[in-house]
């Protein structure tokens, strides 16, 4: 090599150097230097919150990691949810983490959106708003979510410095003829609590109380206090409704009626209360009222007109009136068919007749949703909107262009010349992408707020994270914009700090610490006695005189559903992610449909459809299911988004838009049915469903016990010793569980801990929280739509769902994770012992040693191993949820459920650290911490007084695919199931 | 094979030496493009993720690993023609042994592409190795898929090795009447083969040792593949009954490509006289032979899941036939058991298109039976919940033609550049 040869090669390889470094420095979130107190590097720090998901206002530990949120759980201190959440809640963090989320206000111009500075954009609020005020009184109006009453105070001033009325609070589900009912009945304006556990019989006629109803994740634990196997005996539930929830399927009995035949039901059922003398209590005139109303509800009439067999009938009279504390539920959100306020009615009259002392309701207690208006009053705004008389419309995230049916003019009303709307949401949304500018704030996570999901117990909102994007705290553009002079507060905050110091919450700075440390003011609230009210005879007459006849034929049904809610959830990948419990579809709201009527439509399984109704129409593909009463169409609401992040947009159908736009006189509220939909077959549907099967197959898998056999049986459970499927003993995984008669190898041996986790069906509702924890806590990825269908998904944890050959409205639901084998198929075949089994029973997989042939899920009997088929992609920022305690598996390698081995291994550090063994129950892994009904407990098999060590000793304890010997480490105990 | 001198037998197969024609190198360059079509198709499928084919959870095994075990099984009949009936003297074998060894070794190559293939991550392939590391990380010696890596690259060595000892005279008769080039290529080839007393007698020692070593290996290596299944918990695979079935699948599905391979070599090449109907009749009687015992094989499955009283069992048999991949079922049986019984009639076995016709179902029937079992058991296994199905993606689809590309690719090179009937053990014959 010469000299010229040598500086050539030279000065090319370093400018090849120099151009392979990267221009763009590491960003990151904080900086070592300038740490902020309380942020240790590798230390979770938790800030107490509140959930905003639903209008429950479930209390909620936000987990930040290095200055990012990477986990939500429950607040263990909360009244409302006790620490747990429901998969809404868990999915909350995706809110943030939005790809799609606006970080900078936007001004429309024709189609086009243009980014504005947040002075400009406040200086034009302020400007429009005081313009609007000087026209005229009420030419400012919100339409806001339901918010705590701090804020609603506030605004309701801020509006009042506009020269307009209170805002509107908007909610899908506005429960008005619950709040009509309860008036009526009770005298009470607004929306009570219901004790549950106290009863020893619920009759609901569709109030789905583990789905969305009123506040699902307290209703859940209350639930599983009356009707979780006790040792001796469980609460009966029956269920009257014309399509099966998630409640519904957890009911012993799910009675399908026609829709809109609850009321005759319910009122039929008052009838025969009257007829046996229970009634005698009421006072003569109303039940003389009663008596006269009623004669029309003779048996024969309910038979007729709801749809039921007599012998169903007579066995829920029976039950009933036999029960000794029976609690009575309402309908659901959206009760359709017409009645909804008699059926609503009757229920709280069967309640008060049963029940002279109303022991059940607790009318201390009130939830917040009462807040929100009643339909009538929103369509009211919208006619106002449209007919010129605002000129300036506020939206604070709520969405009436996806909830409102077109009819109702919502899109015209926004188009109209003349009005300005604002909207303050992070995602360009129905409405939002409809507004004329949007002026993101900063969402619950990252705010400070106060929220009171039921009267007396306020929650409190503060920030959890560093934020994400400058956008202000609502309540400061309020404060900005709206108030010329005399601001009630420099900001929020110090509104919220008077406001809580005004109502002696708050005196000194250290009560201000305590109360955002343990997350709001949970002193109990004193017990409210029910009201001295006795339902004016009249009113309740006439609501029963109006009762319609439901007519047979099919209707339309837009029912609340349990992931997206009323479709705000739509927008979270997770939500789209997790499989519907009940038809295990995901990323799709297909058309339930029962088989006959389907048969009566000429459809088969697996087409699409378009419906057509009230002006609109949809195509959706068809799910035929028996879970539905003959004559309802049912689709869950949430899906069908014109707008709304790239997860929501365009995607399954909006059945809320097949609605009628009128309102229901009696109480105010939507109508929620829609009858004689036209349906068309268009084509082949592909139904993105993660089930092979819904039937067991006369394999014991999810097994179930009839209550008659458990009563009388003793510690000596028949473990009967065989090697078929049925007769195979439980075999733990410790060195008990070894037979040389059966076992070729010797036991394993482990070393203080054999982890295990026993999972009681008799708990688990099915609700699939647990699924959506271990989404956010494992780093899972998200799939779609079109993996799904391929079958690809990577769901660590299943909620399975099997439905008795015979009688397909018996669910089980079954959570099915890996079992962590003793005898691990799985670990045998691996010819680089990826899947190790560790010196605590887990059974690990070491992603870096996986090479991929996959012959650990070919021979795992449980198929739950998960293989990385490709890079799974997390859009930014999305990456900045993942949990840096987990690993993100590359493509080509083999996953699976771990334990948490994670948690696990904090909770050595921690045992280490303080010189003593981990305690029961100081592990929990995510699924366990925050199922709603306890239904996973997690421990330590070796520890003779641990939780999971005494419940293996239950009768009821078995092993899924026990008698392939595995041994595994989960273990269930059987669902105990009733006849009614 | 009266006619048949020691010159016409030379001159007959060294014909087949002269240089190709025009369309033996549009073949050479279609069957490449197919090669070339398949590795694209492998590198696609590296950069994006196994996700191209079309496996999922809980069918993870697919057409790679059918296409394994299929080109595994075409390896087993060339070791049985040239060793296991070397050692009966069955005097029809010497014919067709050379083709049919060279069709195994290069099955062999063919089939230990595909494990490969499958990996998820094929570029960590060397931890399978017993590589001494500072983790002390060994492989695990209780996985079947070991016991693959042993038994196929035992088989590989031991066929390869077989294969060339009994080229070695032909070489160097080839080595005698080539010039210039070919000529010091086939001098090295040879190994120095000039004939010599001494020579010949440890040659037919060799030979004849190989042989014995090798007849293990013809039931071992598909025992083991077969092990694959047979040691996994799955309905349909968890069966002593694999390794003699596999083995007489294997040795069915490669007497049927050895028919399919020498047919169209004996019209092209002109070895009419070499290969004679006796001897595709022969193949053929021991055909029907193989078929009898796989169709019994398959009477057996069924009858032990209706004897075990197992639900698991009796579901998986009774969903292949009618559940959603019946059709395959019903191809492999009909291809595998019933069509090869048409041999029993003499004027089909001695009926060349009627050979040619036959083989080719049995080979399309055995792609399918390995399909069968391995599609079918894991779709419909333990947890009804996780069921699901399988179709093969455009990529597996590239990556099959890829395959057999290849084994054509090679085995065309081959017949073209080396003797492809063995002359020496024609000879023999003739005495």
């Amino acid at each position: 090599m010469n000299r010229r040869t040598f500086l050539k090669i030279a000065g090319m390889g370093s400018i090849a150097f120099a151009a392979g470094c990267s221009a763009d420095p590491e960003k990151t979130l904080y900086s070592l230097v300038q740490a902020p107190d309380d942020m240790v590097t590798g230390q979770p720090q938790w800030y107490a919150a509140t959930c905003r998901e639903c209008p429950a206002g479930c209390g909620i530990l936000a987990k930040n990691r290095e200055g990012r949120v990477i986990k939500v759980e429950g607040n263990p201190l909360h009244p409302v949810n006790r620490g747990k959440l429901c998969i809404r809640g868990q999915a909350a963090l995706q809110g943030i983490y939005d790809p799609d989320r606006i970080t900078a206000p936007m001004l429309r111009e024709g189609e086009v959106w243009r980014p504005i500075g947040w002075g400009e954009a406040a200086g034009l609020l302020r400007d429009r708003g005081s313009a609007a005020a000087r026209r005229g009184g009420g030419r400012v109006r919100m339409l806001t979510e339901v918010v705590g009453t701090p804020f609603a105070q506030l605004a309701t001033e801020a509006l009042a410095a506009w020269n307009a009325p209170a805002p509107l609070a908007f909610e899908t589900f506005g429960y008005e003829s619950l709040k009509t009912a309860n008036h009526l009945a009770f005298g009470v304006e607004g929306l009570v609590g219901y004790r549950l556990e106290q009863a020893d019989l619920l009759l609901g006629f569709g109030a789905d109380f583990l789905d969305t109803w009123l506040s699902p994740v307290e209703f859940a634990r209350r639930f599983k206090r009356m009707h979780a196997f006790n040792g001796r005996e469980k609460g009966l539930f029956i269920h009257v409704a014309p399509f099966q929830s998630v409640t519904a399927a957890n009911a012993d009995r799910w009675v399908g009626c026609r829709p809109g035949s609850e009321a005759v039901v319910a009122l039929g059922l008052l009838q025969v209360a009257l007829d046996v003398g229970r009634a005698d209590h009421l006072p003569t005139d109303l039940r003389a009222a009663l008596e006269h109303a009623l004669t029309p509800f003779h048996r024969e009439r309910v038979l007729a007109q709801a749809d039921i067999p007599s012998e169903t009938y007579d066995r829920v009279i029976q039950r009933l009136f036999n029960a000794r504390r029976p609690l009575v539920l309402p309908t659901s959100a959206a009760p359709a068919g017409g009645n909804g306020l008699a059926a609503n009615l009757a229920a709280n009259l069967l309640n008060r007749v049963l029940d002279p002392t109303l022991a059940g309701l607790d009318f201390g207690c009130r939830y917040r949703v009462e807040s929100a208006a009643r339909r009538q009053e929103v369509q009211g705004l919208v006619d106002e909107v449209r007919g010129g008389e605002v000129d300036l419309l506020l939206v604070n995230n709520t969405n009436p262009c996806y909830a409102l049916p077109p009819g109702s003019g919502v899109a015209e009303a926004l188009a109209r010349p003349g009005v300005f709307v604002v909207s303050f949401s992070n995602v360009m949304d129905d409405t939002t992408a409809r507004s004329h500018m949007v002026l993101p704030v900063r969402l619950p996570l990252e705010s400070w707020d106060l929220y009171d999901g039921v009267q007396g117990q306020p929650g409190v909102l503060q920030p959890a994270m560093g934020r994400l994007t400058e956008a202000p705290l609502l309540g400061d553009v309020l404060l900005e914009t709206a108030f010329a002079q005399g601001r009630p507060a420099e900001g929020y905050k110090a509104y919220l700090a008077r406001w809580l110091a005004r109502r002696g919450a708050v005196a000194t700075d250290a009560d201000w610490v305590t109360l955002f440390q343990q997350g709001g003011l949970f002193t109990p609230p004193a017990e409210v006695p029910p009201p001295a009210f006795s339902p004016d005879p009249a009113a309740v007459a006439a609501v029963v005189a109006a009762v319609v006849d439901p007519a047979p034929g099919p209707i339309w049904l837009a029912a609340p559903s349990i992931r997206y809610f009323d479709g705000r959830g739509a927008n979270r990948a997770w939500l789209q992610e997790v499989p519907d419990p009940l038809t295990a579809v995901a990323w799709q709201n297909p058309i339930l449909l029962h088989p006959e009527t389907a048969a009566d439509f000429g459809l088969q399984p697996g087409d699409r459809v378009r419906v057509e109704g009230a002006g609109a129409r949809l195509e959706a593909p068809l799910y035929i299911w028996e879970g539905v009463q003959p004559d309802a169409l049912v689709m869950a609401a949430g899906l069908g988004h014109e707008a709304y992040g790239r997860y929501a947009a365009g995607r399954g159908a909006n059945p809320l838009a097949l609605l009628a736009p009128e309102t229901d006189p009696a109480d105010g509220g939507p109508l929620w049915g829609l009858r004689q939909p036209v349906l068309t077959r268009i084509g082949e549907g592909v139904v993105a469903h993660a089930d092979g099967s819904r039937l067991q197959h006369g394999r014991k898998i999810a097994v179930s016990v009839p209550l008659e056999d458990l009563a009388g049986t003793h510690a000596a459970a028949p473990h009967a010793a065989g090697l078929t499927m049925e007769s195979f003993p439980l075999t733990l995984p410790l060195p008990e569980g070894y037979d040389p008669q059966r076992d070729f190898y010797p036991a394993h041996d482990h070393e203080g801990y054999r982890w295990s986790l026993v999972v009681d069906l008799d708990r688990c509702i099915g609700c699939g929280a647990c699924a959506g924890a271990c989404y956010a806590e494992n780093n899972l990825g998200v799939v779609g739509e079109r993996r799904m269908i391929e079958g690809r998904e990577m769901a660590w944890l299943q909620v399975q769902r099997y439905l008795d050959p015979d009688r397909p409205e018996r669910v089980l639901f079954l959570p099915m994770m890996c079992q962590h084998c003793d005898n691990a198929p799985c670990e045998s075949v691996c010819p680089v012992y990826a899947p190790h089994h560790d010196k605590e029973g887990l059974n690990n997989q070491i992603y870096n040693r996986c090479i991929g042939t996959r012959f650990c899920v070919q021979n795992c009997p449980y198929k739950v191993r998960r293989f990385n088929w490709f890079t799974w992609q997390w859009p930014d920022p999305l990456p900045l949820q993942l949990n840096p305690d987990v690993t993100v598996r590359a493509k080509g390698v083999m996953e699976k459920c771990s334990f948490c081995v994670q948690r696990i291994k904090a909770g050595h550090n921690a045992a280490k650290n303080a010189k003593r063994p981990i305690r029961d129950g100081e592990v929990t892994p995510a699924c366990a911490q925050t199922c709603p009904t306890e239904a996973l407990v997690f421990g330590n098999l070796m520890d003779p007084a641990s939780r999971v060590r005494r419940m293996v000793d239950d009768p009821r304890a078995y092993q899924v695919m026990g008698y392939l010997n595995t041994k595994p480490a989960v273990i269930y105990l059987k669902k105990v199931v009733q006849e009614v | 094979m009266s006619e048949l001198t020691f010159a016409t037998i030379d001159q007959t197969v060294l014909d087949t030496l002269e240089p190709g024609g025009r369309r033996y190198w549009t073949l050479i360059a279609v069957l490449f493009g197919g090669v070339l079509l398949g590795a694209a198709c492998w590198t696609y499928q590296i950069f994006v993720g196994v996700g191209v084919a079309g496996m999922n959870n809980p069918v993870a095994w697919g057409t790679y690993l059918i296409n394994f075990v299929f080109w595994v099984g075409i390896a087993h009949s060339g070791t049985l023609i040239s060793a296991i009936l070397h050692l009966f003297r069955a005097g029809w074998r010497n014919p067709i042994a050379r083709a049919a060894e060279t069709m195994t070794v290069f099955a062999v190559c063919t089939a230990g592409l595909f494990p490969f293939i499958h990996l998820g991550r094929a570029w960590m392939v060397y931890y399978m190795l017993p590589l001494p590391n500072q983790r002390n990380l060994w492989p695990n010696f209780q996985s079947p898929l070991m016991f693959d890596v042993v038994a196929i690259s035992t088989y590989l060595t031991v066929s390869s090795l077989f294969w060339y000892t009994g080229l070695l005279p032909d070489l160097a008769i080839v080595r005698d009447r080539a010039t210039g080039f070919r000529r010091q290529v086939f001098s090295v080839l040879s190994l120095g083969w000039t004939g010599r007393f001494e020579h010949w007698r440890h040659y037919t020692r060799g030979y004849l040792f190989f042989a014995a070593l090798a007849t293990p290996l013809v039931i071992s290596v598909h025992s083991v593949v077969s092990w694959d299944f047979a040691l996994g918990v799955v309905p349909g695979w968890h069966t002593t009954i694999f390794a003699p079935y596999f083995v007489a699948g294997a040795i069915h599905s490669g007497l049927a490509m050895v028919l399919t391979l020498m047919i169209p070599l004996r019209r092209i090449f002109q070895f009419e006289k070499i290969i004679t109907t006796h001897v595709l009749e022969s193949v053929a009687k021991t055909i029907v032979f193989t078929g009898l015992i796989v169709g019994f094989a398959y009477g057996t499955e069924f009858f032990i899941a209706w004897y075990s009283h197992n639900p698991l069992e009796q579901y998986i048999f009774l969903y292949r036939p009618t559940g959603d991949f019946r059709v395959g079922f019903w191809i492999m049986v009909v291809c595998n058991t019933m069509i090869p019984l048409l041999f029993f009639f003499k004027p089909v076995r001695t009926s060349i298109p009627w050979l040619l016709g036959i083989s080719i179902c049995v080979n399309v029937g055995m792609w399918y039976e390995r399909f069968v079992i391995i599609v079918t058991s894991v779709a419909r296994d333990f947890i009804p919940y996780a069921w699901g199905l399988f179709t093969p993606s455009p990529v597996e689809f590239g990556i099959m033609i890829g395959s057999f590309s290849l084994f054509f690719f090679l085995f065309c090179l081959f017949v073209k550049h080396m003797p492809s009937v063995s002359m020496t053990e024609m000879k023999e014959t003739l005495e």
